[in-house]
C-alpha cells in the first residue's frame, strides 16, 4: 500500500513511512529528544529530495514539541521567559538559515552542505553519547557515584544586559540565551531539526540553568523555532509536504508516548550505548556517500516546468 | 474494427482528392489524467495511409511518429571530487527542452534524415549533426565542444532513465498494407502540460504527407489539489500544516495525559 507525495512527487509506502515515525518518536520520547536528527537523513535515505526532508522534519517537529511541552507545563518545568528570550535570538537565526538554505538550493549545493553538516554532527553525538553511557555503565559496575556542581560562574555571568529569570534562578546577560537561540534558529532552519541536544547542552554548561527546568524550556521554544522554520520554508523553498507530515506526525506521537512508558520500564545506559551506535551507523551512511564515487556523476534538476 | 471501415473511407476521399499519397489518423484519447494511482498508460495511435503503387519506388513507405512534450528548463550538473568527496561542480542549463519525446519508426530511419527534416532530439551519433543553436543553452563555465557533448549525452540519458526519451523501432503494426497502430507509452514520471503528436509519412526517404494533432496530460484528484494550494497560497498552507502539526500535539498530549492515570 503506497501513497502519493504531493510535493516530493512521489509513492512512498505507508508501512514504511509510519515504522518510521513510529521509530524515530519512540526514540525521542525514550530519550527526551527531537528526533528531527535522525528523521531527516532517513527521509533523504527514502528518496526524498533532501529540501522536502527538512522543511517537513520542521513540520513534525512542531508536532512532538508541543505534545512534550504540554507534560513538562504541567509539572511546572518550563521557564517561559527564557523561552522567550532564546525565541529572539532563534527569530532572526531561523530567517537566515532558510535565506542559506535558499541560496544553496539555487547553486546546487544543498545535498552535499547538508551532508556534511548532519555527518559532523551525528558523528559528534554518536560519540559524546556512545563516552557518557560506557561511562556511566562502567561508575556503575565500579559502584561510584559521580557528583556534580549544581551551579556553574562563568562568562555569561559577566556581560551588561542582565536579566532576572526567576524560575531558573538566574541572573545573567540575555546576549548568551540570545546567541544561543540564533544559533539554534540557523540549524534548525537548515538541517530540519530542533536542535533539542545542542540546546540542552548550551543551556546547562553556559547559561548554568538548573538541569529540570532544562528539557522543557527548550522545548517550549523549539515550537515557535520549528513552526517559523515550517513557515518560512513553505513560502520561500514550497518544499513542506503536508502529506509526508502528516503520517510521520500521527506515528510519532504515539511512538513518542510508548517511548516515554518504555524508558520508564528500561535501564537508560545500554539504550543509550546502542542509540549512540544507530546514529554512527547513520552518519557511516552519509559518510559513504559522499565519499564513494557515484554511478552517475551527472544529475538533473527541473527548474521550470509548466505546473 | 470500427475505425478501420472510418479510416478507409477518409482514406479514399483523400485519395480521390489529392492522388500520389495520403494520411488519416485518430487516437483513443485527447486527455490523460495522472491520479495518485497513474502506473502509466499505453496511449493508441491508428491510422491509415496510402502511396500511389503507381509510382516508381525506391523505397517502401515509413511511418514516422515523433510525440513532444512540454518544454522545461533543466539544469544538469556534474559532480567532482574535491578532496575525497564528491560535490557538484559544473552546471549546464538547458532551456526548453522537452519533457517527454518520443520517437517510433516502421523502419531504421537514418540521422541524416532527421536532421535533414529537423527532427528528433536522441539523434546524436555523431556529434558534427548536433545543431546546438536549435537549443537554447546556458554553457555556464563549461567551454570545450568535448565536456558540452558530456553535459548533453548526461541530459538525453537521465531523461532516457527516467524513461521520458525513447526512440523505438519496429513497434508500429501494419495492418493490411494501408492501416497502422501503435502503443505510445506514456510512463507516471511524465510532466503534465500539452503534447504534440506529429506522424510522417515517409517515401523514398523524403517526407510526402505529415499530421499533427495535440494532446493534454493533466493532474487530477487531491494530491495536485494539494499541490497547487501549496503554489498558489504559500502562506495558508503553511498555516494549515502548522495547525495540523499543532492539533496532532495537543491531542496527542491530551490522549497521553489520560493513559498515563490509567
Amino acid at each position: 500500500m503506497s501513497i502519493y507525495l504531493p510535493i516530493a512527487e512521489l509513492s512512498v509506502n505507508i508501512i514504511l513511512l509510519l515504522s518510521i515515525g513510529g521509530v524515530v518518536g519512540f526514540l525521542s520520547g525514550m530519550f527526551g529528544l527531537g528526533g528531527g536528527f535522525l528523521m531527516t537523513p532517513i527521509l533523504i535515505f527514502m528518496g526524498i529530495p533532501t529540501n522536502v526532508a527538512v522543511a517537513t522534519s520542521a513540520n513534525q517537529i512542531v508536532a512532538s514539541s508541543i505534545s512534550g511541552t504540554i507534560g513538562y507545563w504541567r509539572q511546572g518545568l518550563v521557564d517561559f521567559k527564557m523561552g522567550g528570550v532564546l525565541l529572539i535570538g532563534s527569530f532572526f537565526g531561523s530567517i537566515l538559515g532558510v535565506w542559506i538554505f535558499s541560496r544553496l538550493v539555487v547553486l546546487g549545493q544543498i545535498d552535499t552542505v547538508i551532508s556534511i553538516l548532519y555527518f559532523a554532527l551525528l558523528t559528534s553525538i554518536g560519540l559524546i553519547m556512545l563516552i557518557e553511557s560506557s561511562q556511566v555503565i562502567r561508575d556503575r559496575v565500579r559502584r561510584k557515584t559521580v557528583k556534580r556542581k549544581i551551579h556553574y560562574h562563568n562568562w555569561a555571568h559577566k556581560l551588561p544586559f542582565k536579566m532576572k529569570f526567576y524560575k531558573s534562578k538566574l541572573y545573567i546577560s540575555a546576549i548568551p540565551p540570545i546567541i544561543i537561540g540564533f544559533v539554534i534558529g540557523v540549524l534548525s532552519a537548515t538541517m530540519g531539526i530542533g536542535g533539542t541536544f545542542i540546546l540542552i547542552p548550551a543551556m546547562i554548561y553556559f547559561l548554568g540553568m538548573p538541569t529540570s527546568k532544562v528539557i522543557g524550556t527548550s522545548l517550549f521554544q523549539i515550537i515557535f523555532v520549528t513552526a517559523l522554520v515550517t513557515l518560512l520554508h513553505a513560502t520561500t523553498t514550497f518544499a513542506v509536504d503536508a502529506v509526508l507530515a502528516f503520517f510521520l506526525i500521527i506515528a510519532s506521537v504515539i511512538g513518542a508516548q510508548l517511548g516515554v512508558l518504555a524508558a520508564n520500564k528500561l535501564r537508560g545506559e545500554e539504550i543509550r550505548a546502542l542509540l549512540a551506535i544507530i546514529v554512527l551507523g547513520v552518519a557511516t551512511k552519509i559518510a559513504l556517500d559522499l565519499l564513494v564515487e557515484p554511478n552517475e556523476i551527472f544529475n538533473i534538476t527541473v527548474i521550470r516546468a509548466l505546473f | 474494427m470500427h475505425f478501420k471501415i472510418f479510416l478507409l473511407i477518409k482514406l479514399f476521399v483523400l485519395f480521390l482528392i489529392s492522388s500520389a499519397s495520403a494520411l488519416v489518423i485518430g487516437s483513443d484519447e485527447e486527455e490523460i489524467y495522472i491520479d495518485a494511482n497513474f502506473s502509466g498508460k499505453n496511449l493508441l495511435v491508428f491510422g491509415a495511409f496510402y502511396s500511389d503503387p503507381s509510382q516508381a519506388r525506391d523505397d517502401k513507405s515509413d511511418i514516422l511518429i515523433e510525440v513532444v512534450g512540454p518544454s522545461e528548463d533543466v539544469v544538469i550538473r556534474k559532480k567532482e571530487s574535491f578532496f575525497g568527496f564528491w560535490l557538484n561542480s559544473k552546471s549546464v542549463g538547458f532551456n526548453d527542452v522537452p519533457g517527454f519525446y518520443y520517437l517510433s519508426s516502421t523502419n531504421e530511419i537514418t540521422n541524416e534524415f532527421l536532421n535533414k527534416n529537423n527532427i528528433g532530439l536522441l539523434n546524436k551519433k555523431d556529434t558534427q549533426l548536433i545543431d546546438w543553436s536549435a537549443l537554447n543553452i546556458d554553457w555556464g563555465n563549461v567551454k570545450n565542444q568535448k565536456e558540452k557533448d558530456t553535459f548533453y549525452d548526461a541530459l538525453i540519458r537521465t531523461k532516457e532513465s527516467e524513461d521520458v526519451y525513447r526512440k523505438v523501432n519496429g513497434e508500429i503494426q501494419i495492418i493490411d498494407g494501408n492501416l497502422f497502430r501503435s502503443y505510445i507509452e506514456i510512463p507516471n514520471t511524465v510532466p503534465v502540460g500539452q503534447y504534440k503528436v506529429n506522424l510522417y509519412l515517409i517515401i523514398d526517404n523524403k517526407i510526402s504527407n505529415e499530421y499533427s494533432y495535440n494532446f493534454m496530460v493533466t493532474r487530477v484528484g487531491i494530491e495536485e489539489a494539494i499541490y497547487s494550494f501549496s503554489k498558489n497560497y504559500p502562506l495558508i498552507y503553511g498555516l494549515i500544516s502548522l495547525l495540523i502539526a499543532i492539533l496532532i500535539g495537543l491531542s496527542g498530549a491530551e490522549v497521553f495525559k489520560r493513559f498515563r492515570k490509567v
